[in-house]
């Protein structure tokens, strides 16, 4: 069990450090094209697309875009908070109470 | 001079990373359960987050874990995962090109989404500001403290705390706050507005793939849309030249 769990933890080690520090590792030995370089500007905000939008729509295995699921309507009243107050600390709490109030609110 | 120079920007990082905390502390809170749940033994658990600092690698691991995979297997699942922070690493390689290699690995070592998108973000505003490994880590170094801190927490008192709360939200609220900004340029929404259902639609793949192709997806109709827009503009230049 335990040589197990030191291959195991070596080894997730191993492949998060790579994939996280290979390139920045490699320096000048890799160098994109002008155009792949421009391209990468935008990768940031496909990441935090893609990372949220499952987390948001998908309920139980199915999109759900009706207004009674509870992380859809929290997303949008945290958007319009941000967008209003530009506070992230404001888009959290009010995505959370959004959350909380399905929750309390629909079970009591 | 140099050193205190660093060291602001070190603290602007921090700054920077702050308002992130609730949501980081909120994730690492429920991956630290989670591990904990899966049926990892809490020293493991704790040894696992301190080296590993990769949260959704760590999930996609359990099961495995779990299951007694091969060790190879198990890591050739966190490597998969993980896959989304070879385009980060090929985003972030031209501002830290010039540093020494273990700065690098030290900077990349403690890359995570959120320290992502804000230092892209100040880079677009700023460009090649100076110090910005010191930016860049200090931002890292508070996004690991905090992840830390609740993930360990969640380790030990994993079975007071239910998983039915849904905590982890507020670690995407956090991340939706970071991807508001971007999209109000046509490119950024472009972006996001592909991105994000084809993440959605291809969720089903294995080892969250479907965020790689989404990702690409995103990227690609960002490109399309960011040169559309950028054609009328050089051919005025074109006619002015």
């Amino acid at each position: 069990m335990t040589l197990y769990m030191l291959l195991v933890t070596g080894g997730l080690v191993l492949a998060t450090f790579a994939t996280r520090a290979a390139l920045l590792l490699a320096g000048q030995r890799f160098k994109p094209s002008p155009r792949v370089e421009a391209a990468l500007r935008f990768a940031p905000i496909c990441a935090l697309a893609a990372l949220i939008a499952p987390e948001i729509v998908v309920r139980e295995g199915t999109v759900d875009f009706s207004l009674t699921n509870p992380r859809l309507v929290a997303a949008l009243a945290a958007t319009a908070f941000f967008l209003w107050k530009r506070s992230m600390v404001g888009c959290i709490v009010v995505g959370t109470l959004v959350i909380a109030a399905f929750r309390f609110g629909v079970n009591g | 001079m140099v050193r205190t120079a660093w060291r602001a920007e070190l603290l602007r990082g921090v700054r920077t990373a702050l308002p992130a905390a609730p949501g980081v502390l909120a994730w690492g809170l429920v991956t630290g359960v989670a591990m904990v749940k899966s049926g990892i033994t809490v020293p493991w658990a704790i040894v696992i987050s301190l080296l590993v600092y990769a949260g959704s690698a760590q999930l996609a691991a359990l099961p495995l874990i779990a299951a007694a995979q091969p060790f190879w297997i198990v890591s050739l699942a966190a490597l998969v995962t993980n896959s989304r922070f070879v385009i980060y690493g090929a985003s972030l390689r031209r501002w830290f090109e010039e540093y020494s290699l273990r700065r690098r690995a030290v900077l990349g070592y403690f890359t995570g989404d959120f320290t992502f998108a804000m230092f892209m973000g100040r880079v677009t505003r700023d460009g090649e500001f100076a110090h910005r490994d010191a930016w860049f880590l200090g931002a890292c170094l508070f996004n690991w403290v905090v992840w830390q801190v609740s993930s360990i927490v969640g380790i030990v008192a994993a079975t007071a705390i239910p998983s039915e709360w849904g905590l982890q939200f507020a670690g995407t609220l956090a991340l939706l706050a970071l991807a508001i900004p971007p999209c109000l340029k046509w490119p950024g929404l472009a972006g996001a507005a592909v991105a994000a259902p084809v993440a959605v639609l291809a969720r089903g793949l294995p080892f969250g793939l479907g965020l790689l192709v989404g990702i690409l997806a995103g990227i690609g109709a960002a490109v399309a849309v960011d040169s559309l827009l950028a054609r009328p503009e050089q051919t005025v230049q074109r006619e002015q030249g």
